[in-house]
C-alpha cells in the first residue's frame, strides 16, 4: 500500500510540475508593436478581403484578432469595374474589382463607429488616384477616434500624370508618400507594388518619405484568356493575382526590402496557416496580413492565431518577437 | 434568415442523379433551420489549396429541418473532384446565403422558370409553394432537362409542367421562353401570374423582357463568379439599371429582373 501511495504522490508532483512548466510556456507573448501600434497578436486581415468586418463578425470574434485593414477608402465613392471581376488560377485568383467603395464620408458614418466596438486595431487603407485625392483622404481621417493608423495602397495609376501608377514610379512614389505624411499625424505605413523589378528602391523612397512601416505584397498584375472565345476572362482584362500561388514572390519580397530598410513591416500574400504566416516572419515581417484565405475558410485569421501560439509553445519560443527577420543566411 | 455560419457538414447520401447531375444530401441542423428556397451555400469541395474557392450551390430541398439537399451538374473542376466525395465525410459549408424568392401572394400563380442548372432553388420553392404553379422547363434535348427523378417530383408539386426542348424532343420545339411567351399571350382563367426565373443570364434576360412586354412581376435568380460569398470581396457584382452595382452573394442571388441592367438582350433565349 504505501509503495503505491509514494508512486502515486511521487507520480502527481512530477506531472504537477510538468503541468506548471506547461503553463509557463502555454501563452507565448503574441503582441507586438508595429510603428507605435500596439497589437494583440501579429495577425490582421488584409485590405479588400474582410470588408469593413460586418460580414465576419458572425463567424469570428473580431477581438480576437491584431488587427483589421479595412478595404481601400478614396475621397469619393467608387463604383468599381464591370463583371466578370474575378476569375480563380491554380491555387489563387485573379481580381479586377475596380476599388469600389463607398468613399470616406459613408465610412466614417456608417462604418467606423461598427469596428469602434471591437478591441483590435483598426487601420484604414487609402488609395486615390490623384495626389491631392491621397492627401484629402488623409486629411479627412487624420486624429479620427477609433483608427490606429493609415495604409497607403500606392498600386493606382494617377489620371492625372497621363495614369503613370504612383506604386512603379520612384519619384511619383515619393512625392506621394512625402504628401500624405505631411497631411496627417497618424502612423503612415505604405503599402508597397510588386510589380517592380527592385522593391528594396522603393522600400528605401517609402522610408525617404518619412513613413512609419511597410505593407508588402499587393497582388501580382496577371491575365487569363478563354482559348474558345478569344477574350480575356475579366472584363477589364488584367487583374491582380493573390492567393497561395504568389507567397514565394511574397516572402522574397519581403525579406529583400527588411535587409534594405529599418521599418517594420506587414507581410502579406497567399498566408493560408501559422506556418506560411511565421515564414514571413522569419523573413523580416514583424506583423502579417491574411487576405485571400478569408474567402475559402472565414475562420483563417483565428485559425493562425492559435497555431502560432501552439508552434511558439512546442518550440518554447517566449515571444513572437524573437522570430523576426531570424531567418539564417550563412 | 441568411446567415454567414460556417458548418461541417457531414456527407449523408452522395449519387449520380442522371443527366449530368449528382444528388448531394449535407447534415448541417443550423443550416437547414435557417433555410428558405432562393438561399444557396457556399461548400469546399476539398480541402486542398487548387481548387483554392468554395463552389456556389442552390439548396434545392431541406430534409427533415436537419439537413439539405443539393442538386449540382458536373461541369469543370471543382464539381469533378466532388463527384469522389464518399458519404460520411465533412466538407466545410457556408449558409444559408443571399436572399431568397419573395412568397408568392396567395392569389398569385407562381410561373417556375428553369433553363440549365437553374431548377435547384425551383424545386425547393415548389416543395414550398407550388400548389398553383406552373413549371416552364427548358433544355437542348430532352436529354438534358433535369433529371427524371426531380422532374417527377416537380410535376407532382406543380399544376402543370410546360417543356420545351431545341430540338422538339419533348414538349414544344424551341427555347423555354417561347412555350413562356406562348402562355401568356393568354394566361388560363384569368391567372395572375409572377415569374420566378433561374438559369443562364441570356434566358434571364429574355425571361425578364417577356415579363416587361407583359407587365408581370418577375424575379430572377441570378449566377455570377464569385470568392467569398459573404459580400466582402465584391466579385459577383452585377450592373443595376440605375447605375452602380449589387452582389449576387449579398443583395442577390434573387433580384427583381427590373432593377438588372440587362445589356444587349441576346437573340437567342438561352437553354
Ligand atoms: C448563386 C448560385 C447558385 C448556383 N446553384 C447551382 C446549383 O444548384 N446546381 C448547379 O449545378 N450549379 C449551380 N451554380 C453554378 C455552380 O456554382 C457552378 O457550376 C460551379 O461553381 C462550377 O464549378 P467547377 O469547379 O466545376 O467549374 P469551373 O469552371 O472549373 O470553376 C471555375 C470557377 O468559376 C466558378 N463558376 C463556374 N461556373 C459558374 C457559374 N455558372 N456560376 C458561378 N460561378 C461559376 C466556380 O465557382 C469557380 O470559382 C450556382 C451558381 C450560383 C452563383
Ligand atoms: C478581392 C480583393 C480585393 C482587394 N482589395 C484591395 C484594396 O482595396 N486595397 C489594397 O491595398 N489591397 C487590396 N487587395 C490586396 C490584398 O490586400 C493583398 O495585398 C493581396 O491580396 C495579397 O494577399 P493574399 O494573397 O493573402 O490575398 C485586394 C485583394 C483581393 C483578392
Amino acid at each position: 500500500m504505501p509503495a503505491v501511495i509514494s508512486f502515486l504522490r511521487s507520480y502527481l508532483l512530477t506531472f504537477g510540475l510538468f503541468a506548471m512548466a506547461m503553463k509557463m510556456k502555454i501563452h507565448p507573448d503574441l503582441s507586438v508593436n508595429f510603428a507605435g501600434i500596439k497589437l494583440k497578436n501579429p495577425v490582421l486581415t488584409a485590405s479588400g478581403t474582410f470588408g469593413y468586418g460586418e460580414e465576419f463578425a458572425d463567424i469570428i470574434d473580431l477581438n480576437k484578432l491584431g488587427g483589421i485593414i479595412v478595404k481601400g477608402i478614396s475621397l469619393k465613392p467608387i463604383k468599381g469595374n464591370p463583371p466578370p471581376r474575378i476569375w480563380e488560377t491554380p491555387s489563387g485568383m485573379l481580381n479586377a474589382i475596380g476599388l469600389e467603395n463607398p468613399g470616406v464620408d459613408v465610412f466614417l458614418r456608417d462604418k467606423l463607429p461598427f469596428l469602434r466596438n471591437y478591441d483590435t486595431a483598426v487601420l484604414v487603407n487609402i488609395f486615390g488616384y490623384s495626389l491631392e485625392e491621397y492627401v484629402g483622404v488623409a486629411e479627412r481621417l487624420d486624429g479620427v477616434p477609433g483608427v490606429a493608423g493609415l495604409e497607403v495602397n500606392i498600386s493606382c495609376p494617377n489620371v492625372k500624370a497621363g495614369g503613370i501608377v504612383f506604386g512603379t514610379d520612384l519619384k511619383a512614389a515619393f512625392d506621394l508618400l512625402s504628401a500624405v505624411r505631411k497631411a496627417t499625424r497618424m502612423p503612415v505605413i505604405a503599402k508597397l507594388s510588386p510589380n517592380v523589378t527592385d522593391i528594396t528602391a522603393f522600400a528605401k523612397v517609402a522610408r525617404d518619405a518619412g513613413c512609419d512601416g511597410l505593407s508588402l505584397i499587393n497582388t501580382l498584375l496577371g491575365m487569363a484568356i478563354d482559348i474558345r472565345s478569344r477574350t480575356p476572362r475579366l472584363a477589364n482584362r488584367t487583374g491582380g493575382l493573390s492567393g497561395p500561388a504568389i507567397r514565394p514572390v511574397a516572402v522574397r519580397m519581403v525579406w529583400q526590402a527588411a535587409q534594405a530598410v529599418d521599418l517594420p513591416i506587414i507581410g502579406m500574400g497567399g498566408i493560408m496557416t501559422h506556418e506560411d504566416a511565421l515564414e514571413f516572419i522569419l523573413a523580416g515581417a514583424s506583423a502579417v496580413a491574411v487576405g485571400t484565405a478569408n474567402f475559402v475558410n472565414p475562420r483563417a485569421t483565428l485559425d493562425i492565431i492559435a497555431g502560432m501560439e501552439t508552434f511558439l509553445t512546442q518550440e518554447g519560443i517566449g515571444s513572437v518577437k524573437e522570430l523576426v527577420g531570424q531567418v539564417s543566411v550563412a | 434568415m441568411p446567415s454567414n455560419k460556417l458548418h461541417q457538414a457531414k456527407v449523408l447520401l452522395h449519387r449520380p442523379a442522371g443527366r449530368g447531375y449528382y444528388r448531394l444530401v449535407l447534415l448541417a441542423p443550423g443550416l437547414a433551420a435557417a433555410a428558405a428556397p432562393g438561399h444557396f451555400v457556399m461548400l469546399r469541395v476539398s480541402a486542398n489549396l487548387d481548387p483554392l474557392l468554395a463552389r456556389p450551390f442552390g439548396i434545392s430541398s431541406v430534409l427533415s429541418k436537419r439537413s439539405i439537399e443539393l442538386y449540382y451538374r458536373v461541369a469543370g473542376r471543382g464539381t469533378t473532384l466532388l463527384t469522389t466525395v464518399d458519404p460520411g465525410q465533412t466538407l466545410d459549408l457556408l449558409g444559408p446565403l443571399g436572399n431568397g424568392f419573395p412568397v408568392p401572394d396567395k392569389a398569385a400563380t407562381p410561373l417556375l422558370v428553369a433553363g440549365g442548372s437553374g431548377f435547384p432553388p425551383l424545386l425547393y420553392f415548389a416543395a414550398r409553394y407550388g400548389k398553383q404553379a406552373r413549371l416552364f422547363v427548358g433544355s437542348r434535348d430532352k436529354e438534358c432537362l433535369p433529371p427524371a427523378a426531380v422532374m417527377k417530383d416537380l410535376r407532382s408539386r406543380t399544376k402543370a409542367v410546360h417543356y420545351a426542348t431545341e430540338d422538339g424532343s419533348r414538349g414544344t420545339c424551341g427555347f423555354v421562353t417561347d412555350s413562356l411567351a406562348a402562355y401568356l399571350v393568354s394566361p388560363m382563367g384569368g391567372e395572375k401570374p409572377v415569374i420566378y426565373a433561374c438559369g443562364p443570364h441570356a434566358m434571364l434576360a429574355s425571361v425578364s423582357r417577356l415579363a416587361e412586354d407583359h407587365s408581370i412581376p418577375c424575379y430572377v435568380s441570378m449566377e455570377e463568379r464569385m470568392a467569398c460569398g459573404l459580400g466582402v470581396c465584391m466579385g459577383c457584382s452585377v450592373s443595376m439599371k440605375a447605375g452602380g452595382y449589387k452582389r449576387v452573394c449579398k443583395e442577390g442571388p434573387v433580384f427583381d429582373s427590373r432593377e438588372i441592367a440587362w445589356g444587349r438582350v441576346p437573340l437567342r433565349g438561352g437553354r
